[in-house]
């Protein structure tokens, strides 16, 4: 018994945001059609040195949402892939700091009817700046007392670095795209409550791309034209279970559901309705922790579901993603 | 060693790759207009040069011939689609706020990818599209002919067959406004 209450100490310590995660900030990853491989948030537990965090996706495709939110199939013969190979490092600055980087590499596995790609590159690179509200960590094992309930309070800001190759690079269709081509900036709050063995997060976040000249678009120089994509707003609400091993280590279950939106883009100023877009999405996460924390085994299974009016002008996708999280204190 | 100095390794290290993939246009932009010259009355693709003509069935086996089509229309518009989620957005925007306005315009889709008439016929029936003409090219060389991909809008008016518009659908106001130019 007092193994066990050392150990969920041990637990608590190393926990606050409790294992480290690697956000679902842009599960708008879309190679076919719509944009290229992006990458997420890496967030480090409290009282960590830093962090590197190694993922593999597996994105296929099936249909899409129109305009006006009806799901519609792919085109007979269409197999339409895209595997990500995602590179994190997280870094504590400051006893409330914490950076990131993360550097993701795309391989896009087309077959559209009559067209085969088959491309590969860097994706676009996000970097991060954290800053945690708190000085202690807050997952409880029981409530007794209103300070018990104090979540853990994340502010931060992502740099989204267009690193992958876009449609406005030399590019013959969208399938060979690994990236978006605009620089964003996010402003992002996250809220982390766990009582053991429950947690909740809830992540929001509002993006703004920078506004750029275009001479050339799908690999033909066009018109000088200036560009930027609609404003980006995402929310994600989760709730997970621990289940505590005979050895302390630790199985949580997780599951979440995304809304994903972004406004009409800028064509020289006026508004182009053609990149709006709107996704939403299930996800289910198994992962296995040690007891202390320092190493994190992940899967998630990310679901949109092919139905009208769950997302609007954008592929429904599926995503399996595997992930490694190793903690330095 | 320093977090600042792996970050500029890192930040270093992916700046070398993106300039090895020709990436440096996202990471720093240019508005210089490339576009090449061309000279006028020239046969080709290009805004300025007489459009290429060709023959092309549509989805119920119905040939189309570009000097044809132009003997009683003042202008064809070619839409280059692929079905996917943007040609879906721009084709609908066409349907619905350009195509009504231009009643003397033939407006075609071409299915560049499906690469045969009964595909090509299944995939416009599933997209909601059997109220326009979709044009079939069997190979490739007639996308190259007219440097197209997908969401290309091209303009050929009908004197001369000169190419007023080839570039993307967007927001489908530069189609409007080429159309709105015709004599």
């Amino acid at each position: 018994m007092a193994l066990l209450h050392f150990c969920r100490r041990i637990v608590c310590l190393f926990g606050g945001l409790c294992a480290g995660i690697l956000l679902p900030l842009a599960n708008l990853q879309a190679a076919s059609c719509c944009g290229g491989g992006s990458s997420s948030s890496l967030i480090m537990p409290k009282f960590s040195r830093a962090m590197v965090s190694l993922s593999a996706d597996r994105e296929d495709y099936n249909g899409f949402w129109d305009s006006q939110g009806d799901y519609r199939p792919d085109p007979e013969d269409s197999d339409l892939n895209q595997y990500r190979l995602n590179l994190g490092y997280a870094h504590r600055l400051g006893a409330r700091w914490q950076g990131s980087v993360i550097l993701p590499y795309v391989w896009n596995n087309n077959e559209y009817t009559g067209l085969t790609s088959n491309t590969q590159g860097l994706g676009d690179t996000t970097l991060n700046l954290w800053y945690e509200t708190f000085d202690n960590v807050t997952c409880v094992w029981k409530v007794r007392q209103w300070a018990d309930l104090k979540p853990a309070v994340y502010l931060g800001g992502s740099l989204t670095v267009p690193t992958g190759t876009s449609r406005f690079d030399d590019v013959a269709n969208s399938f060979d795209i690994t990236g978006r081509g605009f620089y964003r900036l996010d402003a992002n709050l996250l809220v982390d409550k766990t009582i053991y063995p429950w947690n909740a997060t809830l992540l929001l976040s509002y993006g703004k791309y920078l506004e750029r000249d275009v001479n050339r678009d799908y690999g033909s120089y066009v018109e000088p034209t200036r560009r930027r994509l609609g404003d980006r707003r995402l929310a994600t609400l989760s709730a997970g279970y621990t289940y505590f091993l005979e050895s302390m280590d630790t199985l949580t279950f997780t599951l979440a559901f995304s809304h994903l939106q972004e406004d009409d883009g800028r064509i020289d100023g006026r508004p182009d309705p053609s990149t709006r877009m709107e996704k939403n999405t299930l996800a289910g996460t198994v992962a296995w922790s040690t007891m202390d924390r320092d190493w994190v085994f992940k899967g998630t299974l990310s679901h949109a579901v092919p139905r009208n009016d769950w997302g609007e002008n954008f592929p429904v996708t599926n995503v399996l993603s595997l992930e490694v999280n190793h903690v330095l204190r | 060693m320093s977090f600042a100095r792996r970050l500029l390794m890192v930040a270093a290290l992916t700046f070398v790759l993106a300039g090895c993939d020709d990436m440096m246009d996202d990471l720093a932009p240019s508005g210089e207009d490339r576009r090449p010259a061309v000279v006028l009355g020239s046969v080709g693709p290009q805004v300025g040069q007489i459009a290429p003509d060709f023959t092309l069935d549509d989805t119920l086996y119905t040939p189309h011939t570009l000097s044809t089509e132009l003997t009683s229309a003042r202008a064809v518009v070619l839409y280059f689609t692929m079905w996917c989620p943007i040609c879906d957005t721009h084709a609908n925007h066409m349907r619905q706020s350009i195509v009504p306005d231009f009643p003397d315009v033939r407006f075609f889709l071409v299915d560049y990818v499906s690469g045969s008439v009964p595909l090509s016929r299944s995939n416009q029936v599933a997209s909601g599209y059997t109220d326009f003409t979709v044009l079939v090219p069997t190979s490739d060389s007639f996308t190259r002919l007219y440097q197209a991909t997908m969401g290309t809008a091209v303009v050929i008016d009908a004197n001369g067959q000169i190419v007023r518009m080839n570039e993307d659908f967007l927001d489908g106001n530069k189609l409007r406004a080429t159309l709105e130019a015709l004599p």
